[in-house]
């Protein structure tokens, strides 16, 4: 086993690391920028080094800094988390020739399967299906026609040199596929002075369903079962959930033997994600691969009791998986709610700030996963993300209800969340009938909002009381600031300026 | 100690008024002049639990930019602006309405990436004033009135934080 591991990351991720390292008494090392120096990963850890400003590209993305403090502290493997450096091949070479381990894939299979069109060309190679299409741009209009009836309709045209929509024509019936095909080629030509379309299968309202995978360096390579990801907001995660209401067990086997051929062929080591769009018919198409672990991991780990970033630490450090089975069926429901700062009232603008209070939902079934504490500010710098709130249960109606339960519990105060949508798509019928697709809260957020929920009776009377008591209890001298106010004193702030701003 | 409280909430907006008398360990509390059964104490930082005839209330609390409170409780949100009228020096009145000379504060920490309007424009309300970027997003900072743009502080790439003062329009 490792001597000591560095975590080159931050937030609810680093946090998450932090833990299962603790958990196998392996020392670990965090990293923290200027703005970072009291976050919760570097609060919990036992040794922590500064790696510069806040902006990332000059301290969490500098390889130079994370293997020289690797190096310096003594570590001899590093966990990535995700975002920032976790699919950089120059990374993972960088701590090859610091004789540092990765614990993810090597720079060689990330370089082929990370990359979409490398990753669909070797998923063509393992017989796994894509979304069938011709690569190469098509010049007869006859040609292209018999090809797309024998891929079947509806199809899409797309300009070579596309972009925006222009030049794309969804054709839904042979009869309009000449006419399409002028138009496409006609709009391409004005819009980018490329008349030249390319014809790939349009799928309806698909899902977006991925498998996790873990595959060890002695060929051992399985599949985790499904993640249901199709609640997105402009191709943004929003919930996610194992298992999905569609898949049968037959389809999970075709997925994760799919999914395990594709990780063969690309020499695939440690924990992956290989995502596929699932039209209406359970065909399923190959997307892309994510190569390390997914912000939604814990679903799965919740209905396979198993704890991915533990495995991802022991297949790096050598060790065979401790399976026997190539598939596996998930036990009860899990859902994760990704719950950010920011404004869903006004664009979901991002909307960092100081956490003046806060109560946190516990109980049976429940999970936060977490970088964040009252009274910690956070950075504008990074993304918004405040805690996965992750719920499961017997079924998908109890994990909902426990969902629904602890959204209640959960409060946060001096900035805004996302919350208030949880509650909504929690509640919609279709949302519940499981009838969803990756476009669906995208059109579920232009449908007029239902109407609130009325305050109990009294909410205004204990509302009054409450802001007068409150008003009551404020130190004097400090007006409605308050003890736990954002704003700065000017004298310190312009004190500190002083110190600071020398130079004109 | 005796408070006028102006409440907005999503069902409208409201005026109270709430005596709070020490009386053992709790208060007496009038509500509007009625006398009503309210225990009310401070549960966690920034938490006031208020127990009303027997329902209960967590209501959770946090200052805003104008110096008025917002309440949370379950997922609905007042804002409270509370005036004691003995105090000798009032707060500034009419604190929810764009009326008078109006202080245009950064709701966020970030980066001012653009001006819109100069010193000694009029503007529309509703008009943006000042672009600033904050987590990669650009936000446009509006005028809350019509008017002139009396002072405008902020300056292209400077960083501004929370609260800071961007311009004033009168």
């Amino acid at each position: 086993m490792f001597r000591k591991v560095l975590i080159a990351n931050r937030g609810e991720i680093a946090v998450r690391i932090l833990r299962a390292c603790h958990e196998m008494a392996i020392p670990a090392v965090c990293v923290y920028s200027d703005v970072d120096r009291t976050a919760l990963h570097v609060r919990l850890c036992e040794e922590a080094y500064p790696i510069g400003p806040a902006p990332s590209r000059e301290s969490y993305l500098r390889i130079d800094k994370l293997i020289d403090v690797a190096k310096r502290s003594g570590c001899d493997a590093i966990h990535p988390g995700y975002g920032f450096l976790a699919e950089n091949p120059a990374f993972v070479r960088a701590c090859v020739d610091a004789g540092i381990t990765f614990i993810g894939p090597s720079a060689e299979a990330m370089e082929t399967m990370g990359s979409k069109t490398a990753g669909k060309q070797l998923a063509r190679r393992a017989e796994v299906p894509t979304v069938p299409g011709a690569d190469v741009p098509l010049e007869d209009p006859d040609e292209a026609q018999s090809l797309a009836r024998a891929m079947g309709y509806p199809v899409m045209l797309k300009a070579v040199a596309g972009g925006g929509g222009k030049g794309m024509r969804i054709v839904t019936e042979d009869g309009a596929f000449a006419s399409a095909w002028r138009d496409a080629g006609s709009e391409a030509l004005n819009a980018f002075g490329d008349a030249r379309v390319f014809l790939e299968k349009y799928l309806e309202a698909p899902r977006h369903i991925e498998i996790q995978i873990l595959a060890d360096a002695h060929g051992r390579v399985v599949s985790l079962g499904e993640r249901e990801c199709s609640i997105q907001r402009r191709h943004q995660k929003v919930i996610e959930e194992a298992p999905s209401m569609v898949v049968t067990p037959e389809l999970r086997r075709k997925m994760g033997e799919a999914a395990v051929r594709l990780a063969r062929a690309g020499g695939y080591v440690n924990a992956g994600t290989v995502e596929f769009l699932v039209d209406a018919n359970l065909s399923f198409y190959f997307l892309e691969v994510n190569t390390r672990l997914q912000v939604e991991h814990p679903v799965t780990e919740q209905v396979t009791g198993l704890d991915l970033v533990k495995l991802q630490i022991a297949i790096a450090a050598g060790h065979r998986l401790p399976f026997a089975w190539e598939t596996i069926s998930p036990r009860g429901h899990a859902m994760e709610v990704r719950l950010y700062a920011e404004d869903p009232d006004n664009n979901f603008f991002p909307c960092p700030g100081k956490i003046v209070a806060r109560r946190i939902a516990t109980g049976p079934g429940i999970r936060l996963d977490e970088g964040v504490y009252r009274g910690w500010t956070i950075p504008i710098e990074y993304d918004p993300l405040l805690s996965k709130l992750i719920a499961w249960g017997n079924s998908r109606e109890e994990t909902i209800a426990r969902l629904r339960r602890a959204l209640d519990e959960y409060t946060i105060s001096g900035i805004r969340t996302n919350v208030s949508l949880f509650r909504r798509i929690l509640n919609e019928p279709e949302f519940l009938a499981g009838e969803i697709h990756t476009k669906w809260l995208d059109d579920l957020l232009t449908r007029p909002r239902p109407p609130a929920v009325p305050p109990r009776p009294g909410s205004e009377a204990a509302a009054a009381i409450a802001a007068a008591y409150w008003e009551s209890i404020q130190p004097a001298g400090t007006k409605s600031g308050g003890t736990e106010g954002n704003r700065a004193s000017r004298w310190k702030t312009e004190g500190r300026r002083a110190q600071v701003d020398r130079l004109p | 100690m005796k408070y006028e409280v102006y409440l907005e909430g999503a069902t409208g907006k409201s005026k109270h008024r709430v005596d709070l008398e020490k009386d053992g360990s709790g208060y007496k509390v009038l509500l509007d002049g009625q006398p009503v059964d309210a225990d009310v104490i401070l549960a966690a930082p920034n938490a006031v639990s208020v127990i009303l005839n027997g329902t209960a209330f967590e209501i959770h609390i946090a200052p805003t930019l104008e110096g008025h409170y917002k309440l949370q409780t379950g997922p609905h949100e007042y804002v409270a602006d509370v005036r004691d009228p003995r105090a000798w020096r009032g707060k500034k009145l009419g604190g929810m309405e764009a009326e008078g000379r109006q202080q245009i504060l950064a709701p966020m920490p970030g980066k001012v990436i653009r001006l819109l309007a100069k010193a000694g424009d009029e503007v529309e309300a509703g008009q943006g004033l000042v672009v600033i970027e904050a987590m990669k997003m650009q936000n446009e900072i509006r005028s809350p009135k019509r008017g002139r743009v009396e002072r405008l502080h902020a300056q292209e790439g400077q960083a501004v934080n929370a609260g800071d003062v961007l311009a004033w329009v009168d």
